[in-house]
């Protein structure tokens, strides 16, 4: 696509792409006679043909460099020559070392909002990725998704080639046949021209919407996202008379109370909030904060509430009318839910340090109420702020709705689809996939030939977020650049450069992203642009807070009259695929979900009481109805749903997802409504059929065993009696590792166990494995169960390897392959294990995990280019288990050591430990006094899992703090 | 050695060396030697893919491999412990059915030893248990009930078999003897090893045969309390039992005296040798059998009363093994071994072939569902209640199962159709001793 090339460098690249790798080298003298080669040679290599002799071996040698790096040249669809050099890597230290990985600090995108990260980059191979403790979004921390991204980043399946109605073309025939199309549309401004895309916070984006836009006056734009928030931002407008986004910061917020979301793991801010409410928490001056979650389906800010009040969507509306009745007049309407004083009070107690927020699922009228009581409390400007929406949207771009409405009416002739998947998101009414095949030319930009891939005419893979240039906002406005951290692995555009040639501009993506910066700093663009590359983020580029007052005529509308019969449905993006974008991707398919423990799959969530009506157990089939729409789909009873109500989570049920993806789960948009997205009214009967639901967690309760201890908040822990070893004690000179994991912290949400998959290489082993009770993570979060299953107390509590002290699996291995080191780990040594198994028994904790099969040469297993090269991969027939990165201790030894100096405290920070929002997990030298985990593990809540048998294990946790119940 | 005393075992050496053995034989030959292929099979297999072709999984690491090595083992124990005693003691009925129990002891542990071999992730490094001066000097890891296990099997593997082979030697000469062709005669001659029946001979072999005995006794007790051990000094709640090698070596001679039952029943029915075996043997055997019973289930008894004296997490898990998931394996076992065998509390039943073959079955068996109850039942009761699961045996083990009786069966159908199945020399020497008092 490229034009003006001084030599063809295009059919160099097509000849390239076409060999393989042996056949390449095999053929390369007979390559190297052709003339164009000895063009590109000259080109490259002036040297060569300055010298005026050159013998056959140098000139082959510099051959295979050079056709190395044309075959990396082959990949990239147009742009190479354009990829600078990757400027940023002054994270670990100056210059690059041959064996020492970079940092690059870039953006993940999720929901069209950015998350700032560090990749590491091995080698030229990215191999992981951590948070940018510099990103407001992040703090150093990751989600699932981010962890997960690398991952998507080698999928097999990401498209790499154009395609037309289903062929494969090559770049230059897709060039052919757009440009001429788009200079008919140039010349018709656009007349006929749909464009769909998601709504996007990139800056760059949005600029070249603009330009577009101006040079294609009459083409109409649509916005589309299956997790938007419309509601929200209607709301927004009803109330304050504009639209706005919300910024919460719980460090501050002394009361919160939530309706329905999930703050820690849906909201764009969703790290950060979960690390501001456990500061908070942490706070030893103030008493510590009260959260009350009203919800549908249990969330995770709902297992740390101190109160949670399970709720049918359709009581959501009437709870909060009350609760801002309750807070005007000072006494709770008659027959309104017992709970509301208590959470009155305790709104009013805190004042404006107090925070409502409704989730993304709510009605506008809760949202509006929402806001309401906010402003009334004084919550905005303390615990909320508003700032100008982070994914603004121009008042003339229209819905998909509005797109169907065109379609079906004619008069859209070209269709673009920029991103995303809305052939299969979109909602059930409306048929986007066969409308899509009724426009006359459709395109389809995206990473995979997925099921909006199949139904355009032209498909164009994209590149992936870690391929490619641009800039995304965070939830709070700040903007994070986004470099590519690896040569692309597939050829592919991304939505800059689509727009950016549509609009006319040449195909830079640095370029784009440049202009937009260029723009905005004018003098210094140099320096500065230098510095948010290497910093991630562009310094103090938060949006400032917009003043929002209560319009004078509003007044709350009267409640829509709840539906009488039926069964709510409501639909909730899924915690491992999301919306089902990350459906190919291996690892998140097998991460459990923090509540059910469910993998490969979804399931519709009940409450105990729904099944107990229904006559239903976990993995029976129902059918639900919804507007006569209906979708089978298995069961699990989920303790503390509302009852009267069924959650399903969006993303599973892949037609063309890829080859992990597809088939997977049930596809919960094929009853989604547009007009009612997030809450429908159904009937659910019971199929009479059973469909597995795959869980790594069978057992719920912890049969009144201590295994997850709490304390009120000055309690402290009974200390554990010490019991006598017939072993003699370790000696430990240098350092002593230990791990202090604060089970008030935990939120549950995961990111360590995909962390820790993504450091350790650990195997994805398939739906029949998991089903067999062979995951192979090495850090697992159990999930416990306490009180009444309507409401449940629920507990999360990480279990990584204890490297206990007395470590029982130490003494049964026959062959000395799990040995104790010198600094107190409980070493693998994979060489010397012959499998027996015996250590896994004696593991009271039961973390080692065994390969039962070659996991790593399977379908669904990780491609070997991302694995982390400090990490033995296991072979079949060896046990594994966490090893406390020793890898990274090893590094940061040698970091010490080479600058001649001791170690650290806090220099050693295990994979799970970065990941943590939360700051859970706290990693270090127990000998050292003074170090932060050995203080963790002086406080009174510090308990060890298991104690009574004496493993003394290395890990231990502090019990998590509840308040004493109010309401008894 | 006098004309008569060559009649009086003449059918029990006629059977090996008689060309033809009859349709019978040759289909059972067929059937074990099917299986025998089988397990050839589920070994190749489970070395090529790994244990995950069997039902193990995370915590149920152990399945079908460990519940059959300790099965083979117990049948193995019993067998030489009871073949040993009567050596030792003289016993009458030593005449009579010494010579295949100790068969069987050896066929069962050579079917015990292909498990844990093969049960490992991988099988093909099983030596580094054994302590050989390896260039990197890592020695086995001493401390480790895996690493008795090996000793323990070693040892048990070459003691049983000696025990089996030093028995052998004057019936294989008497066989070498009365042997028609030369290359027979040959092959007996060297297995033989030179005995001319010399009283010097005869010295030396009563003073072999007695030293292996004895040798059996003290191992016996070692070999299943190794077993035992290996669950119990685990902290598995149901499995940390002081009492645990008790139980394994009192079931697992009830279990081997049963199978030697069985055999002997078979046998005596099969090749018509009811002069050899005779009925009082049978009976002596079956009361015998019937004592073990007794004490098995004392021993379960026992294990209740253990659990029930034990810390919570050990009675929640007897309790489990009870009533949970896997109580039938548990009520299996206590029918099949202890309350069947009451039936030979009747004469009638002692004497009667299908009574033995019935009995001596149920014993093994019961047994079977016991050590299936004690590994996977009692394994599902854990500290954390987050890692309970459940255990499936997949057709990969059973197919190892079935084709361990095959190998079993094929290697008891060949020491009948080429060795003789009752000591000739024993029978001789009791023969005399009847005629001279």
């Amino acid at each position: 696509m490229s034009e003006g090339a001084p030599f063809d460098l295009e059919a160099m690249r097509a000849r390239l792409a076409n060999e393989d790798g042996p056949r390449l080298w095999r053929s390369l003298e007979e390559l190297a006679d052709l003339p164009e080669v000895r063009r590109y040679v000259e080109a490259e290599f002036p040297d060569i043909v300055q010298a005026a002799r050159i013998d056959r071996r140098t000139l082959l040698r510099l051959m295979s460099a050079s056709l190395a790096l044309g075959g990396l040249a082959a990949c990239d669809g147009g742009s190479a020559g354009k990829n600078a050099p990757l400027l940023s890597q002054s994270h670990t230290m100056p210059g690059h070392v041959p064996g020492v990985p970079l940092t690059v600090a870039t953006s993940l995108p999720l929901n069209g909002f950015g998350r700032g990260v560090l990749v590491k980059v091995q080698e030229g191979r990215p191999i992981k990725i951590e948070g940018n403790p510099l990103h407001p979004a992040s703090l150093g921390a990751t989600d699932v998704f981010a962890q997960a991204e690398i991952l998507s980043l080698y999928d097999p399946d990401r498209s790499d080639a154009p395609l037309q109605n289903g062929v494969e073309r090559t770049w230059q025939e897709l060039t052919g046949f757009i440009r001429p199309v788009r200079n008919e549309l140039v010349v018709a401004e656009g007349k006929g021209l749909h464009i769909l895309m998601p709504p996007t916070s990139s800056p760059t984006l949005l600029r070249l919407v603009a330009q577009a836009r101006q040079l294609f006056p009459l083409a109409r734009w649509h916005s589309f996202s299956p997790i938007d928030d419309d509601n929200r931002r209607a709301a927004g407008m009803t109330v304050f008379g504009r639209d706005v986004d919300l910024v919460y910061d719980l460090a501050q917020a002394d009361t919160i109370v939530t309706l329905g979301g999930d703050l820690f793991a849906e909201e764009p801010g969703h790290l950060r909030y979960a690390a501001d409410h456990q500061a908070r928490r942490r706070l030893r001056e103030r008493e510590l904060p009260r959260l009350f979650a009203v919800e549908t389906r249990p969330s995770l800010v709902g297992t740390r509430a101190d109160e949670r009040i399970p709720l049918r969507p359709r009581d959501v509306e009437a709870f909060v009318e009350s609760l801002a009745a309750t807070l005007e007049t000072g006494s709770a309407p008659v027959g309104s839910h017992p709970s509301i004083t208590r959470i009155a009070d305790a709104l009013r107690k805190a004042g404006s340090r107090s925070l409502v927020a409704a989730g993304r699922e709510q009605g506008s009228a809760v949202h509006a109420l929402v806001h309401a009581i906010n402003a009334r409390l004084g919550a905005f400007g303390t615990t909320v702020r508003a700032i100008e929406p982070v994914r603004p949207l121009a008042s003339d771009v229209g819905t998909l709705a509005d797109l169907a409405q065109a379609i079906a009416a004619g008069q859209a002739s070209h269709l673009v689809v920029l991103g995303g998947n809305p052939a299969y998101t979109a909602p059930a009414d409306i048929d986007l996939a066969s409308l899509i095949r009724r426009v006359p030319l459709s395109l389809h930009l995206g990473q995979h030939r997925d099921e909006t891939a199949a139904v355009c005419h032209w498909h164009v893979p994209e590149s992936h977020p870690l391929e490619s240039w641009g800039d995304l906002s965070a939830f709070d406005g700040t903007v994070g650049l986004r470099q590519p951290v690896t040569m692309p692995l597939k050829p592919g555009l991304s939505a800059d450069e689509f727009l950016g040639l549509m609009a006319g501009q040449a195909l830079d993506g640095r370029g784009l992203v440049q202009g937009t910066w260029r723009e905005a700093w004018g003098e210094g663009f140099e320096e500065r642009w230098v510095r948010s590359l290497e910093d991630g983020i562009v310094d103090n580029s938060a949006s400032p807070p917009v003043d929002v007052a209560l319009r004078p005529d509003w007044k709350p509308e009267p409640a829509a009259l709840a539906p009488s019969a039926g069964i709510d449905v409501t639909f909730t993006p899924d915690p491992s695929v999301w919306d089902g974008t990350y459906a190919n991707n291996g690892w998140l398919q097998e991460l459990p979900k923090p509540l059910t423990k469910q993998v490969w799959g979804n399931a519709a969530l009940i409450a105990p009481e729904t099944a107990a009506i229904f006559g239903l157990s976990s993995g029976d089939a129902i059918d639900l109805n919804v507007d006569g729409r209906t979708l089978r789909a298995p069961v699990w009873i989920l303790p503390g749903h509302a009852t009267g109500a069924v959650t399903l989570t969006l993303g599973y049920g892949r037609r063309q997802a890829g080859r992990v993806g597809n088939g997977i789960g049930f596809d919960a948009y094929a009853i989604r409504s547009s007009q009612r997205p997030w809450v429908a009214t159904g009937e659910i009967k019971a199929a009479g059929v059973r469909i597995p639901v795959i869980s790594t967690q069978q057992h719920h309760s912890m049969q009144g065993r201590d295994i997850v201890r709490v304390v009120a908040p000055d309690q402290n822990l009974l200390p554990d009696k010490a019991n006598p070893s017939l072993y003699p004690d370790w000696p430990y000179e240098g350092h002593a590792w230990g791990m202090a994991i604060d089970l008030d912290a935990c939120i549950g949400c995961n990111a360590c166990v995909i962390a820790c998959q993504a450091e350790n290489n650990i195997a994805i082993v398939g739906p029949e494995e998991v089903a067999k009770g062979r995951e192979m993570h090495w850090l697992r979060v159990d999930r416990y169960y306490g009180g009444d299953p309507a409401s449940p107390d629920t507990y999360f509590q990480p279990v990584p390897c204890m490297h206990c002290e007395k470590a029982p699996c130490e003494v049964v291995c026959p062959v000395n392959a799990t040995v104790h080191s010198s600094e107190g780990l409980n070493d693998m040594v994979y060489n010397r294990c012959v499998g027996t198994r015996t250590c896994s028994n004696n593991c009271p904790y039961k973390v080692r995990r065994f390969n039962f099969l070659d996991y790593q040469g399977t379908d669904v297993s990780a491609p070997s280019d991302l694995t982390n090269p400090q990490v033995t991969v296991r072979d079949r027939g060896v046990m594994e288990k966490c090893t406390y990165c020793i890898q990274r201790i090893g590094t940061a030894r040698a970091d010490a050591r080479i600058e001649d100096r001791p170690l650290r405290d806090g220099e050693v920070v295990t994979a799970c430990q970065q990941a943590c929002p939360t700051k859970a997990i706290v990693f270090g030298d127990v000998n050292d006094p003074e170090s932060t985990v050995s203080r963790l593990k002086q406080s009174p809540r510090n308990y060890a899992l298991l104690g009574a048998l004496n493993t003394r294990p290395r890990t231990t946790y502090l019990a998590r703090i509840e308040q004493p119940r109010e309401d008894g | 050695m006098s004309s008569e005393a060559i009649a009086v075992t003449t059918p029990v050496a006629e059977v090996p060396l008689s060309r033809r053995f009859g349709r019978v034989w040759w289909c059972a030959l067929v059937v074990s030697g099917g299986l025998v292929l089988l397990l050839g099979y589920t070994l190749v297999s489970v070395t090529i893919l790994g244990v995950g072709i069997w039902g193990v999984n995370i915590p149920f690491v152990w399945g079908f491999d460990l519940i059959n090595y300790a099965w083979w083992i117990g049948i193995a124990n019993g067998a030489s412990l009871f073949a040993a005693i009567l050596v030792l003691r003289r016993h009458d009925l030593r005449t009579a059915v010494n010579r295949f129990a100790e068969g069987v002891a050896f066929f069962a542990v050579i079917c015990a030893g292909i498990f844990p071999i093969f049960h490992l992730g991988r099988p093909w490094l099983f030596y580094w248990t054994f302590p050989y001066p390896a260039t990197f000097e890592v020695w086995p890891q001493f401390r480790s009930t895996l690493t008795w296990d090996f000793w323990a099997i070693s040892t048990h593997a070459i003691v049983t078999s000696l025990l089996w082979y030093v028995g052998l030697i004057p019936d294989l000469a008497t066989l070498r003897d009365r042997a028609r062709r030369k290359s027979v005669q040959r092959i007996y001659g060297i297995f033989a090893l030179g005995w001319r029946g010399s009283v010097r001979h005869w010295a030396y072999h009563q003073r072999a045969y007695r030293l292996v005995a004895i040798l059996v006794l003290p191992l016996i007790l070692i070999m299943q309390s190794t077993v035992a051990f290996e669950f119990a000094v685990t902290l598995v709640p149901d499995w940390h039992e002081t009492r645990q090698p008790l139980h394994f070596v009192a079931t697992g001679l009830a279990q081997g005296l049963s199978i030697v039952l069985l055999v002997a029943v078979l046998l005596r029915s099969g090749l018509r040798l009811g002069r050899y075996i005779d009925e009082e043997d049978i009976d002596l055997l079956g009361k015998l059998v019937l004592a073990s019973a007794i004490v098995s289930g004392y021993l379960f008894l026992d294990e209740v009363i253990a659990a029930l004296l034990a810390e919570r997490m050990a009675q929640e898990a007897m309790l489990n093994r009870m009533t949970g998931d896997y109580a039938g394996l548990y009520w299996t076992a206590i029918v099949y071994s202890v309350l069947i065998p009451q039936l030979l509390w009747f004469k009638a039943a002692r004497n009667s072939t299908i009574a033995g073959v019935f009995v001596g079955l149920s014993i093994g068996v019961g047994i079977w569902f016991d050590r299936f109850s004690i590994i996977v039942g009692g394994l599902q009761t854990d500290y954390l209640p987050s890692i309970s699961r459940n255990y499936q045996p997949t057709l990969a083990e059973t197919g190892l199962f079935l084709g361990t009786i095959g190998l079993f069966a094929a290697l008891l159908l060949l020491f009948v159709r080429f060795l003789p199945v009752v000591s000739m020399f024993e029978t001789r020497h009791d023969e005399h001793l009847e005629k001279s008092s």
